[in-house]
């Protein structure tokens, strides 16, 4: 901390702040044209000169850029500061009579006739004052570089390339948004939106946190949805070994750390369209493959996301950044699913270390967990379409069947499948442990099209903060969160801004999980996208529609009822003794206090069915109330009445309905 | 090729400087930029030939060098060990030159000739363009083949590189420079042992690789002191920076040189592909261990350029601008790591200063009181002087020997009027500062500066408002444009330098433009605009009077500005009709034999009458 001081009030504030950080603070106020806190200072104005004295020496600065070392004394408002910021303003003036910013600015220092005529005077009110914010908010901002200076001197001006329409230009307004003159007007906006200045409102809203406040929240920017890797492992839901823990003695060598710092190239974010500003894919380039048809080349390769960092690392048993790499490379050349693939390589993994499978039955292979040759040799097979991994590839539904038809197993085998098999209607758990958090269980095994969490996260919510403890409030967020997340769907829009990066001030609001700041984004982005005004309440009402109807077609097609939202038990509780074992506090305190269970004497065995008990129940009561909350009845079909409140009582949808009901 | 230790440079020394000996004479052409455009090559070709012809080519050997320094003279040949100085040497005389060269006489007709005395003086050491000069930049101009780097080596090259390699520690390196109190040659006389201290130890403390930058960017119209440097003598600036590197522990070099610089930019590829060969640069120089590497980055040729921020943004591949940061380069330079930023000059001094000492370095130039100019400095000398070309000379040398001893005085028997200092941005400075000691605390405080070394000599036939004029436009063009105050503050001086030049000048003009001057030198965000002014400012500090004859009496004593000038013709006239007969525009009129008349809504203001007319009789007024 440095103690300065400033038009005589002292301050004391971190070294390195600038000082017109520090003049804010005090609520002195500096002219700065060409700073905004989402860019770097540019320097380019001069307004905002000050007279800095060091105790040797005064001289002239420029406070948006100049970083306070040391204990100075900083006069705003000096005879000369006054003066300087007058000629700049005169100089501006006579070439630039009729801009606003510009003749404020002057105003406040009595320039309002300019002493000299200009050669180059400029009488829109919308001429670009050369401030470069347009410029810097495109690199820095959007990290696109579409548009920059062109010519020195008197010829300055703001250009795309050749001083040609640039067809890279992703139409994202962020420079338009931020000229302080309106210089820059948006030609031609493909989406024909109703009302682009609203669009551009809430847009850069969400562009603004990204650049002030994703590095500290989850640097989307900077690594992307790696960064959940060591959260995960902190809170025990990495998920380990299929799933069987939460957590890694070795899982360091998956954090995004290792990634940035030694195989993400270019630093750049990397976005799935072009006007991202979020920007959270990444590339590793140059990485030379040790296996496979591609072997020894230097290849680039998209990622790792999260879900591929603990699929084809950690829920293998496996905490080589490389393999990752190496297997991320080839699932996306084979066109394999980096989810489907180590969930079910963690599935056969476990199978074979439990009995169900051996060398003879994997062709040769050793299927223990950590066996990284293998865990390549496997995705090779799939690729080439021979061999185990033929097997592997079909998917854990498959699998079960298959080893069941194919191997001589017996009835507990079978059923030890059944329970540590991670899929839900056929699809493949994505890569969190949900053991305890009921309401992700929900989460998952509720969910439409199978076990993915994209309808509902729920884990902090329940396990971590205890917002959602009644069955109720479980079945509202089961209600909400999927009608929510749904509706990205529904528009066609990525749904990591809503809550991947949040509002500085969201923690403070009533239901800081919703990020109520962003949902009011949302409903002003559609009502000025189609000009028809809608609330929240009608926007979670949209993806009920879709959401239910959806539901009636699952239905149609023979699944879509109690029996198909089911889950294994390996996402509800400890399946294994060794699992139980590993967190045994965690389950005997919850034996004794929530249920009441009197757990002295009682072997590891006992314990962990008697929580096998309760917590299957528990989740069959989640059910009832979910479906309660949905409208549905008991078997988890949209009853009539429903789908008429909602205007989806389509005689296509009623012909199904009333089959059943 | 086998890499060197540094034993074995001592003994590729020995074996050029015998080779060197066989021959009975060397004949220095020189190839700078000046003489092979006066047609240097050919001439060296030429005597190759002849030489061969005759079977003396192993009695004479014929070395192209870098600028001798007295370019006006070129082609210039210099015979050595004699020492023999021949200017404007063409293909005809060969012949002779070789035929002297056998009986052991000279040819008397391409020998420089005093002004004063008219006497022929055969050897260079007598001329006073030379006598005056100290070299240590420069110490290999003129004498060594800049191609061949055994030269460079029998003249002691890398012999301080391989001193601080294996007898120096880093610090000591540092401590040498910084008791030598070597100031950059590039403008801003910052100390340089003190800028490579804060790298070394920002370098040190945050665990990052500092890099060094050779500035080659010499933008200042007319200046071409680093040019010369780099086609003289490469290897001096090659080995300056790799000691530099050592000291501060770079191992990657950029050298930023303009690409208007062919010839430069030739020898310094050739010179670094042949100390590289010899392991003098990239891995385990010398045996030392020590790795450094130099790339070549050529600039596309903007003044602001040689600005250091602006030079490492064009090194990255951003635009040319200036970065406004109260952070430098010495501790966030090139990819923020901490970053030299050394002028040609300044590098090609560091390899002397080792070699002979800090204290012998010292001990030169302006030596007295707390704020010193150590060593020497190179300028080069242009204007209405005699004898233009580069010379480098002890600093505190004062304006009038370099004006009249060195330079040969005003030519045309003209008037010493004014001389400009320091490049576009620099200031004239007039007659009563003629014994002005040249360094760089002296020439600020006069109102002009050193800058990176160009003078501009004028004469009494110049009008002062109009130079003001002619720099400001020049910097109007070249001002990146980033920052307000200099990039408007340009503008308006040169709208309003354009109007009093026309005799639109109005009453408050002068008042006006040293405000604006004085906001550009306060809130400019570089060292270009906050200097821009000067050449206003200390026009109307020493000539305020012929400010004032243009704004009040609309008139150009000296009778440049067009606007503000007449054509007239006097009694001389004897009616002879030439200046009729040469007007383009017809504008004169006259019977043969009668007093002629000019027509002033007609005449252009050529000046062609004026040239003609055999008896004084126009007058420009
Ligand atoms: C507009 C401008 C142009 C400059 N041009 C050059 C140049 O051409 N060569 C140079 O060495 N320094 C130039 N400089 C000075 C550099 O910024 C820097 O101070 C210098 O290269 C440092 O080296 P030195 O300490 O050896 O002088 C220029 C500075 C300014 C403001
Ligand atoms: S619209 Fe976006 S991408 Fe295009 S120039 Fe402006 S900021 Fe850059
Ligand atoms: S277009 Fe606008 S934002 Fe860009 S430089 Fe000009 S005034 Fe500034
Ligand atoms: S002072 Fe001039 S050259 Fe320097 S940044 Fe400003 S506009 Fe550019
Ligand atoms: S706001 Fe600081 S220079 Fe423009
Ligand atoms: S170029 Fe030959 S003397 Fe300068």
């Amino acid at each position: 901390m440095k103690d300065i001081i400033i038009d005589g009030k002292k301050i004391s504030v971190k070294e390195e702040t600038t000082i017109l950080d520090a003049a804010k603070e005090l609520n002195i106020e500096i002219p700065a044209l060409c700073h905004r806190p989402t860019v770097e200072a540019y320097g380019a104005c001069r307004l905002c000169v000050v007279d800095v004295n060091d105790g040797r020496k005064t001289r002239m600065v420029t406070s948006c850029n100049y970083p306070i070392r040391k204990s100075i004394e900083v006069n705003t408002q000096s005879e000369r500061v006054r003066k300087t910021r007058g000629m700049l303003l005169e100089m501006m003036l006579s070439r630039w009579p009729n801009v606003d910013v510009i003749k404020q600015f002057a105003a406040e220092y009595k320039v309002t006739k300019p002493r000299f005529i200009h050669p180059l005077v400029d009488y829109s009110s919308n001429a670009c004052i050369l401030c470069g914010l347009c410029v810097n908010a495109c690199s820095e901002i959007m990290w696109e570089d579409i548009i920059g200076f062109a010519g020195r001197g008197e010829s300055r001006r703001v250009v795309m390339p050749f001083e040609k329409h640039y067809d890279a230009c992703v139409g994202c307004s962020t420079c338009a948004n931020i000229c302080p003159t309106g210089a820059i007007k948006m030609i031609d906006d493909p989406n024909q939106p109703a009302d682009s200045k609203r669009i551009m409102k809430y847009g850069s809203k969400i562009a603004d946190e990204m650049v002030l406040m994703d590095e500290e929240q989850c640097d989307m920017r900077g690594v992307g949805t790696a960064h959940l890797a060591q959260i995960m492992n902190d809170y025990d839901l990495f998920p380990t070994c299929n799933y069987k823990f939460g957590s890694h003695k070795d899982a360091g060598g998956l954090h995004s750390d290792v990634f940035k710092q030694k195989y993400i190239t270019q630093g750049l974010p990397d976005g799935c369209w072009l006007g991202c500003s979020m920007s959270c894919a990444k590339t590793v380039e140059g990485y030379e493959l040790k296996t496979g048809p591609y072997k020894g080349d230097k290849v680039l390769i998209d990622g790792p996301e999260y879900e591929t960092i603990a699929g084809c690392g950690a829920n293998m048993g496996i905490f080589n950044p490389e393999f990752v790499l190496e297997a991320n490379f080839y699932c996306d050349t084979y066109g394999i699913d980096t989810i489907s693939f180590g969930t079910g390589m963690a599935f056969a993994m476990e199978c074979y270390e439990n009995g169900i499978l051996n060398k003879e039955r994997t062709g040769g292979m050793e299927f223990n967990f950590g066996n990284e040759e293998v865990g390549l040799e496997a995705l090779h097979q799939m690729g080439r379409g021979e061999g185990f991994g033929v097997i592997v590839g079909q998917g854990i539904r498959r699998m079960k069947q298959i080893f069941a038809e194919k191997f001589d197993l017996t009835k507990k085998q079978i059923k030890f499948m059944q329970d540590i098999g991670m899929e839900a209607k056929g699809m493949e758990y994505s890569e969190y442990v949900t053991k305890e958090s009921l309401a992700m269980q929900g989460g998952y095994g509720l969910a439409l099209k199978g076990a993915q969490h994209d309808e509902a996260w729920l884990i902090f919510m329940d396990m971590v903060n205890n917002q959602i403890p009644t069955f109720e409030d479980k079945a509202e967020a089961l209600h909400y969160f999927p009608m929510f997340r749904t509706w990205f769907g529904l528009m066609g829009l990525c749904k990591l801004p809503w809550n991947d990066v949040e509002p500085a001030d969201n923690a403070e609001t009533d239901e800081p999980a919703k990020v109520p700041g962003h949902v009011e984004g949302y409903v002003n982005f559609f009502s000025a996208m189609t000009g028809k005004e809608i609330d929240k309440h009608e926007l979670i009402l949209q993806s009920e529609r879709v959401y239910n109807f959806q539901r009636v077609f699952n239905y149609r097609l023979g699944f879509g009822t109690r029996e198909h939202d089911s889950i294994p038990y390996r996402s509800a509780g400890p399946v294994t003794i060794e699992e139980y074992e590993s967190r045994a506090e965690r389950y005997d305190k919850q034996l004794v206090e929530k249920w009441d269970y009197d757990i002295k004497g009682k072997t590891s065995e006992e314990k962990r069915d008697y929580l096998r008990k309760m917590r299957e129940a528990d989740y069959q009561k989640l059910c009832d109330a979910v479906y309660k909350r949905r409208g549905w009845n008991e078997n988890g079909i949209p009853t009539i009445q429903k789908m008429k409140e909602l205007k989806m009582d389509l005689p296509e949808v009623l012909a199904v309905l009333k089959k059943n009901n | 090729m086998k890499k060197l230790t540094p034993d074995q440079i001592e003994i590729i020394q020995d074996k050029r400087i015998n080779e060197l000996r066989k021959y009975k004479a060397s004949l220095m052409v020189c190839a700078g930029t000046g003489c092979v455009s006066a047609g240097s090559l050919t001439l060296k070709e030429l005597l190759d030939n002849k030489l061969k012809k005759k079977g003396l080519q192993d009695k004479y050997l014929v070395v192209p060098t870098g600028c001798n320094g007295f370019c006006a003279q070129g082609p210039i040949l210099v015979i050595q060990p004699q020492g023999i100085f021949y200017q404007k040497v063409s293909s005809e005389d060969i012949t002779d030159i070789i035929e002297s060269l056998e009986n052991g006489t000279y040819v008397e007709r391409l020998l420089y000739k005093d002004k004063e005395s008219e006497i022929s003086i055969p050897k260079m050491e007598n001329i006073k363009f030379f006598g005056k000069q100290k070299l240590i930049a420069l110490r290999n101009k003129g004498i060594i083949n800049p191609e061949n780097i055994d030269d460079s080596i029998a003249r002691g090259a890398y012999l301080s590189l391989a001193k601080v390699l294996h007898q120096m520690t880093q610090e000591e390196i540092i401590e040498e420079v910084k008791k030598s109190e070597l100031r950059g040659r590039g403008g801003g006389g910052f100390l340089t042992g003190l800028k490579w201290e804060v790298s070394y130890k920002t370098g040190k403390d945050r665990n990052k690789t500092p890099y060094i930058i050779c500035n080659a960017d010499e933008g200042d119209p007319g200046a071409f002191m680093d040019r010369s440097i780099v086609e003289a003598d490469p290897h001096a600036v090659i080995e300056g920076m790799t000691i530099g590197a050592r000291a501060i522990g770079a191992s990657e070099g950029f050298v930023y040189i303009r690409k208007e610089y062919p010839l430069a930019l030739k020898r310094l590829r050739i010179a670094i592909k042949q100390a590289k060969d010899y392991g003098l640069l990239g891995e385990n120089i010398l045996n030392s261990g020590f790795n450094f590497e130099t790339h070549i980055h050529r600039g596309a040729g903007a003044f602001v350029c040689g600005e250091s921020t602006a030079l490492i943004a064009s090194i990255g591949g951003k635009a040319g601008e200036p970065i406004a940061s109260y952070i430098y380069p010495a501790e966030t330079g090139f990819r923020n790591n901490p970053t030299i930023v050394n002028n040609v000059e300044t590098w090609a001094n560091i390899p002397v200063i080792i070699e002979k000492g800090a204290d012998w370095f010292a001990s030169i130039g302006s030596i007295e009181g707390s704020k010193k100019s150590t060593g020497t400095k190179v300028f080069s000398l242009v204007g209405d002087i005699e004898n233009t070309g580069l010379v480098e000379v002890p600093m505190g040398i004062t304006l009038r020997e370099i004006i009249y001893d060195i330079g040969g005085g005003i030519p045309n028997g003209r008037d010493f009027k004014a001389i400009q200092t320091g490049g576009p941005s620099g200031g004239c400075l007039p007659k009563i500062h003629l014994d002005l000691r040249i360094d760089f605390d002296t020439l600020t405080e006069a109102g002009s500066m050193m800058g990176s070394g160009g003078l501009i000599v004028m004469d009494d036939k110049t009008c002062m408002v109009d130079i003001a004029k002619y720099f400001i436009d020049f910097l109007k063009d070249e001002s990146c444009g980033k920052c307000t105050p200099c990039r408007e503050g340009l503008i308006n001086l040169s709208n309003i330098l354009t109007r009093i030049t026309k005799g639109e000048g109005k009453e408050n003009d002068i008042e006006l433009m040293k405000e604006i001057a004085e906001t550009m030198e306060l809130a400019s965000l570089c060292a270009l605009g906050q200097t821009a002014a000067n050449p206003v400012l200390s026009t109307i500090k020493y000539f305020r009077d012929e400010y004032e004859a243009h704004i009040k009496d609309k008139k150009c004593p000296a009778g440049v500005c067009k606007e503000l000038i007449k054509y007239k013709i006097n009694d001389n006239c004897t009616g002879c009709t030439i200046c009729a007969k040469n007007c383009p525009v017809d504008a004169i009129s006259g019977k043969p034999k009668e007093m002629h008349f000019i027509d002033q809504a007609k005449c252009i203001k050529c000046d062609i009458c004026n040239e003609v007319c055999n008896f004084e009789a126009i007058t420009v007024e």
